[in-house]
């Protein structure tokens, strides 16, 4: 910053408030989801579990709700040329191995890394241990990471495919059907009362 | 306003405005919701302030850059907003051992901590590997 001549600080400048609207964004759009997880009540121990034991479905009517907007306003932002979609490479190997040590980890701590923040938030203190060993998973994952890197990480490498693309559809079929296929999911949710 | 204070909302009523939320998220700020990998990073901010060569040095820690940015402020948000509401809906409650646990496994806090801290590290673990 020393080194900054004067005609770079305006640059400077606005670079710096484009960070912090970042984090003021950040911020709030945290707030209004963990208000509404809360009200949900999907950030807790006995919900998540519940619906591991499949004897609960909350987490999934929420999820499932979320996502069901979420496809639809996404997609539509992105065929107005709006938004980008941030696809996700998919790479079997690390996305099975890496899902299945995650279910194992999720059903022992009964809340996921986000899940653990918010329970946190409304005094669900064993959170807060979960959190802990959460840095210490991330540490140890670190350790681990360039030995995965040239095996699990690129097994079944499928690249950035959607499943649209694979199906060979317009996404709109494929937002409509799977939004059937939830909206009857949550029919029958209703109807056994889970 | 006497909604904001119920204790729960229909999980189809709040899910939802969360989709909503992230459509707003990504319109104005462009991001998409994630956590783990604020983890990753606090992960090695403190790993820097012990081992800080070892850090630099490291090909996760240099892929996974350590900064303070969006998602990190979205995990505070989250804390944040849970507190609110149950603050609002009286639902906060300073509680170790949940209800389900306690029915199984009994009230003794040490073992849930313990179950909970295992649980924790492998949930990262295998969320970073999955990729997030």
């Amino acid at each position: 910053m020393l080194f900054c001549r004067r005609r770079d600080n305006g640059a400077h400048d606005i670079r710096k408030g484009v960070v912090i609207m970042e984090l003021i964004y950040g911020l709030v759009t945290g707030v209004l989801f963990g208000f509404l997880m809360q009200k949900a009540h999907v950030i807790r121990y006995d919900k998540q579990v519940g619906a591991m034991r499949l004897i609960d479905f909350t987490i999934f009517k929420f999820m499932l709700s979320a996502i069901i907007v979420g496809m639809v306003g996404i997609y539509l932002m992105r065929d107005l040329g709006i938004v980008s979609l941030d696809v996700k490479s998919t790479s079997l190997g690390a996305n099975v191995i890496g899902g299945l040590i995650f279910g194992v980890g999720w059903a022992l701590a009964g809340y996921c890394p986000g899940t653990a923040a918010g329970a946190l938030g409304e005094g669900r203190w064993d959170a807060f241990i979960v959190m802990i060993g959460m840095l210490v998973g991330a540490a140890l994952y670190a350790e681990v990471y360039p030995a995965l890197r040239s095996s699990v990480l690129i097994w079944g490498n499928w690249g950035k495919i959607t499943l649209d693309g694979i199906l060979g559809l317009n996404h709109w079929v494929v937002i409509v059907a799977l939004s059937f296929i939830y909206l009857g999911l949550f029919y029958l949710f209703e109807k056994k009362n889970v | 306003m006497n909604s904001l204070m119920k204790k729960s909302w229909s999980p189809y009523l709040a899910g939802a405005p969360a989709g909503v939320v992230l459509c707003l998220s990504v319109l104005i700020a462009g991001k998409y919701f994630g956590a783990s990998t604020t983890y990753a990073r606090s992960a090695g901010y403190l790993e820097k302030a012990v081992a800080s060569e070892h850090v630099e040095k490291s090909s996760y820690f240099i892929h996974t850059k350590l900064k303070v940015d969006w998602q990190m402020l979205f995990v505070v948000g989250v804390v944040l907003g849970a507190f609110i509401s149950s603050r609002m809906s009286r639902d906060f409650a300073a509680v170790a051992v949940p209800p389900m646990w306690e029915r199984r496994f009994g009230a003794n806090k040490t073992s849930r901590l313990i179950l909970a801290f295992l649980g924790g590290i492998i949930a990262l673990f295998g969320a970073r590997m999955a990729g997030g």
